[in-house]
């Protein structure tokens, strides 16, 4: 059970207040935040910021499907950048997906990908990693992931960020989104399942998004270190620590 | 939506007595590009193109369609050019913008309209079925020339790209699969890039690549489009400020030689990437093109 190493980059553009590109098993999105800036009469909220969320495909215009990862994605949002603080301004987030893993691509037109499902951990990983870019008060960090039921030998076996093929020959598929602090986000599950398939996707999901260190014991904060990949609480922190030693560096060399 | 920021009266005072004074704000010199960096996808037809620090990824795909019925011996080509407010927070979601206008008029006008893709090449059986070629321009990052950037980007990507390989017995039609095929380049008749000329001082000063600031300020631009041969495609001016016949004349040489340059730049990095791409020297034997 090996999930590749998700790759991340931050401060990719110039003229946005924020942005990140993020790659993952194929998927390669890029991520811009425009905040907090003027809001429109029509979408200004007299105590909080209004959160605004982009999907844009990478070929062709938006459809229902991004409208409906937007709706996801936007509810996530609202609740996770400290809005109050930031009243009657607006906070854009525009998510372009810019890759696809191949055999997905084939299969776009049947029903086959019609389940947005695949895209959207990598695009909350994105979001969360363009809002970190862009310094927006945040509750909180968290991470996302796809976690694949396929049925073998009568038995329910998960797979972490599944391969397009795992994702065609799954018999259900999960998004877990998941605090740092190990507080479930978001879960959306779609395809047939069992209760107890639900419960043991959501505990195997759990212990791969949130964070070894803090709740477990020492021991287990080594094994922790060992395997960052593994963990993607520990992705977003490494990446984070990255960004901020690059901005101080002018404190360093004085 | 905020409105896009304008350069301040000092600002623009300092660039415009700069530019008299043969300077610009950032050192290049008049009829320089900032620099060029191409590079293309995984994947076949996509090209990101970054100058300066405007950067536009062009991405091609191809589907197989019926054709338009007044045209059934055609492909279908569309160019789709739609900001979003990652190039600049101005921009409206689903709203079009002036500049957004001009882009898409400009590229349908200089790649689409002088038929720089032979659309007959796309047909497959005449008023049955046909390759549709979509052109999606995502502009990322704004920082002026946004028209010259896009086209390369776009006249690269279609280089770039390769459609499925089809094969026609009687009614029907097979398509082919990359791991089945290897699939075939898109034939095109010319390959023509747009160069932006903004002019300054009443036809005194010619920039080529103007930045965002520079673009801010100039009096009207010369939008010219030409193929490296020195064949022109399409010219036109914007503005408001009329331009001298000469001037116009001085433009198109200038834009002949930029042009050049990048047709050159462009094959440079194709080839760069063909190399790359043909690892075990397999890709002449798999084809399936006549030489034309």
């Amino acid at each position: 059970m090996t999930v590749s190493a998700p790759n991340a980059r931050l401060t990719t553009l110039h003229r946005a207040d924020g942005s990140a590109t993020y790659s993952h098993g194929g998927y390669s999105i890029l991520g811009s935040v425009n905040g907090p800036i003027e809001v429109t009469r029509r979408d200004e909220l007299p105590e909080e910021a209004a959160v605004e969320v982009i999907v844009r495909p990478s070929v062709g215009v938006g459809s229902p499907k991004e409208r409906h990862l937007e709706s996801i994605i936007h509810s996530l949002l609202r609740s996770v950048i400290l809005t109050r603080k930031l009243p009657r301004s607006l906070i854009q987030i525009v998510l372009q997906v810019m890759t696809l893993p191949e055999e997905s691509e084939e299969s776009m037109s049947p029903t086959a990908s019609t389940c947005s499902l695949p895209l959207l951990p990598h695009l909350l990983q994105t979001a969360l990693l363009a809002l970190l870019s862009s310094a927006l008060p945040l509750s909180m960090t968290f991470s996302s992931i796809l976690v694949a039921l396929s049925s073998r030998d009568h038995q329910d076996v998960p797979t972490f960020s599944p391969t397009p093929q795992g994702i065609r020959s799954a018999t259900s598929l999960h998004v877990f989104t998941f605090s740092q602090r190990g507080r479930c986000l978001i879960s959306e599950s779609s395809g047939t399942f069992s209760f107890n398939a639900y419960v043991e996707a959501y505990k195997v999901a759990e212990k791969m998004c949130t964070d070894p260190v803090g709740q477990d014991q020492d021991e287990d904060i080594m094994v922790g270190l060992d395997e960052p990949a593994h963990n993607l609480t520990s992705f977003v922190r490494s990446k984070v620590a990255e960004k901020v030693e690059s901005e101080q560096r002018w404190r360093r060399n004085s | 939506m905020p409105r896009e920021t304008e350069v301040s009266l000092n600002e623009r005072d300092f660039i415009l007595k700069a530019l008299s004074e043969q300077v610009r704000l950032d050192g290049r010199k008049f009829d320089a590009f900032r620099s060029l960096e191409l590079s293309f996808g995984q994947e076949y037809g996509v090209a990101d193109v970054k100058l300066g620090k405007t950067r536009v990824i062009a991405r091609i795909s191809a589907e197989v369609t019926a054709p338009y019925v007044d045209r059934r011996f055609d492909g279908i080509f569309t160019i789709s050019t739609e900001f979003s407010p990652m190039a600049s927070p101005a921009v409206e979601v689903g709203r079009q913008n002036d500049a957004e206008v001009l882009l898409s008029r400009i590229l349908e006008k200089s790649i689409r309209r002088s038929s720089a893709l032979d659309t007959e090449s796309l047909c497959i059986i005449a008023g049955a079925k046909c390759f549709s070629i979509r052109a999606d321009i995502h502009v990322v990052d704004h920082d002026g020339s946004l028209i010259d950037a896009s086209c390369i980007a776009l006249v690269a990507a279609l280089q770039h790209f390769r459609r499925p390989d089809v094969s026609v017995e009687g009614e029907n039609v097979t398509v082919y699969s990359i791991r089945e095929r290897e699939p075939v380049p898109l034939a095109m008749l010319h390959h023509p890039l747009c160069i932006t000329i903004s002019h300054y001082h009443s036809g005194d000063v010619l920039l080529v690549d103007a930045s965002l600031a520079e673009e801010q300020v100039r009096e009207g631009q010369v939008i010219i489009s030409m193929n490296r041969h020195g064949e022109l495609c399409h010219i036109a001016q914007y503005g408001g400020v009329p331009i001298d016949p000469l001037l116009l004349m001085n433009c198109t040489s200038m834009a002949f030689g930029k042009v050049k340059e990048l047709t050159n730049t462009i094959h440079e990095q194709l080839e760069k990437d063909a190399k790359e791409r043909d690892a075990g020297g397999l890709i002449a034997e798999l084809s399936a093109e006549n030489e034309r």
